[in-house]
């Protein structure tokens, strides 16, 4: 086990004590061990969150910039980069929603006003019920299905 | 009993010999169901005099024997040697200085522990002719898992947060706030939610769930914070239609 560890000043009293202290480790896990890794890729999956939003605020853009700026909007989101980049937001987003979802119901007071808080597996299952079901009808609505 | 042989790899410091810690290996006999703590204590009792560590109940309530065993904040004396292989790895809890071998430093964790205030607050001492104060049981519910807080620090060892946030109240202190915010005999919560809402209050942990993981008694501390991080925002929000300390 090694101590070859940066320093850390975590937990550190305010005033140091009579007898010398050796430094704080961090946790042997960190940071891609054990559960860490999951919770570092759940922060990260923030950039998709963040980029798909630009996107968003491009696409909207284009829609009011008139026909040949949303042509060429649309030319580029066709493009190779942009088709990969959908792919793994897609899969990266799947994930952060359903990981976010199952960390939810414990947020949530044990009470609300008189109703005692659902059970966590209610509250799951309804979260994760109509997140597949808003996707389903995105998916039908770009699809061409509807409209 | 039947006797198993175990090879622990202990951290050692001695503040007066040593720069940094080190590791130091005992071969021992313990009987087959000792947990962590009862190889401690052999090795303590049976091979080296030397070596140090913190412990009292021997029954998962005292919350004194918290440390790494291999790689993992345990209770060493309710985790078995039988969870571990022939070899087992025994440090001091990470994120906290190291006084002696396995014992740390709490001073960082009371000077936290106290700032979340965790006692009653009332405005008005109630007069004894009053009688008791009555709560319900689902008044208690609100609050008692999170009142089953040992102190044991294995949460502070697990928690990411803590390791880059030195101001970082941590999971422990924020738990016990919660748990006096959420009493219906306290009237302190606008005084600690102005203080879980500074620097390094709730907001600073970024929910790795870590805490709860590791907690032996089911306090679940990241679910206190979340549901503190709700509270504040409700709280902060009243403070625009209602005077600070209103109903």
């Amino acid at each position: 086990m090694s101590h070859a560890r940066p320093r850390l000043d975590a937990m550190r009293p305010r005033t140091p004590g009579a007898t010398r202290t050796a430094d704080p480790r961090p946790p042997d896990a960190f940071p891609l061990g054990g559960n860490y890794g999951p919770y570092l890729l759940f922060g990260s999956c923030g950039a998709f969150l963040l980029l798909t939003s630009l996107i968003l605020v491009e696409f909207v853009l284009a829609l009011g910039g008139g026909q040949a700026k949303y042509d060429a909007f649309m030319t580029r989101i066709h493009g190779g980069a942009y088709q990969a980049y959908f792919w793994i937001a897609l899969i990266g987003l799947i994930w952060f929603t359903v990981r976010f979802f199952g960390l939810f119901p414990k947020t949530q007071p044990f009470r609300f006003g008189p109703l005692k808080r659902p059970p966590d597996a209610v509250m799951l299952t309804g979260l994760l019920g109509a997140f597949a079901v808003l996707n389903i009808v995105v998916a039908v609505i770009l699809g061409g299905v509807l409209g | 009993m039947a006797q198993v042989k175990k090879t622990l790899i202990v951290t050692r410091f001695d503040p007066d010999k040593d720069q940094t810690p080190r590791t130091q290996k005992y071969e021992i006999s313990v009987e087959a169901d000792a947990k962590v703590l009862d190889a401690l204590n052999h090795i303590k009792d049976h091979v080296d005099p030397t070596l140090s560590h913190r412990w009292s109940c021997r029954m998962a309530v005292c919350g004194s024997c918290g440390m790494n065993v291999n790689g993992k904040p345990k209770l060493t004396c309710k985790d078995a040697v039988s969870n571990y292989g022939d070899v087992i790895e025994v440090a001091p809890l990470a994120n906290f200085p190291v006084i002696k071998d396995l014992i740390i430093d709490l001073e960082g964790f009371m000077d936290k522990f106290k700032a979340v205030k965790p006692w009653i607050m009332v405005a008005k001492e109630r007069a004894v002719e009053a009688g008791p104060v009555k709560q319900s049981p689902d008044e208690l519910a609100d609050f008692k898992q999170f009142s089953m807080c040992i102190n044991c620090m294995l949460c502070y060892s697990a928690c990411p947060v803590v390791s880059n946030e030195p101001d970082f109240l941590g999971p422990a202190a924020i738990a016990l706030g919660h748990r006096y915010n959420q009493d219906t005999r306290d009237e302190g919560a606008g005084e600690r939610n102005e203080i879980f809402r500074q620097d390094g209050g709730v907001f600073s942990c970024s929910y790795a769930n870590e805490c709860s993981e590791v907690c032996p008694k089911h306090v679940d501390p990241s679910a206190a914070i979340q549901q503190a991080k709700l509270n504040n925002v409700l709280d902060w929000a009243k403070s625009f239609v209602v005077q600070r300390g209103g109903k």
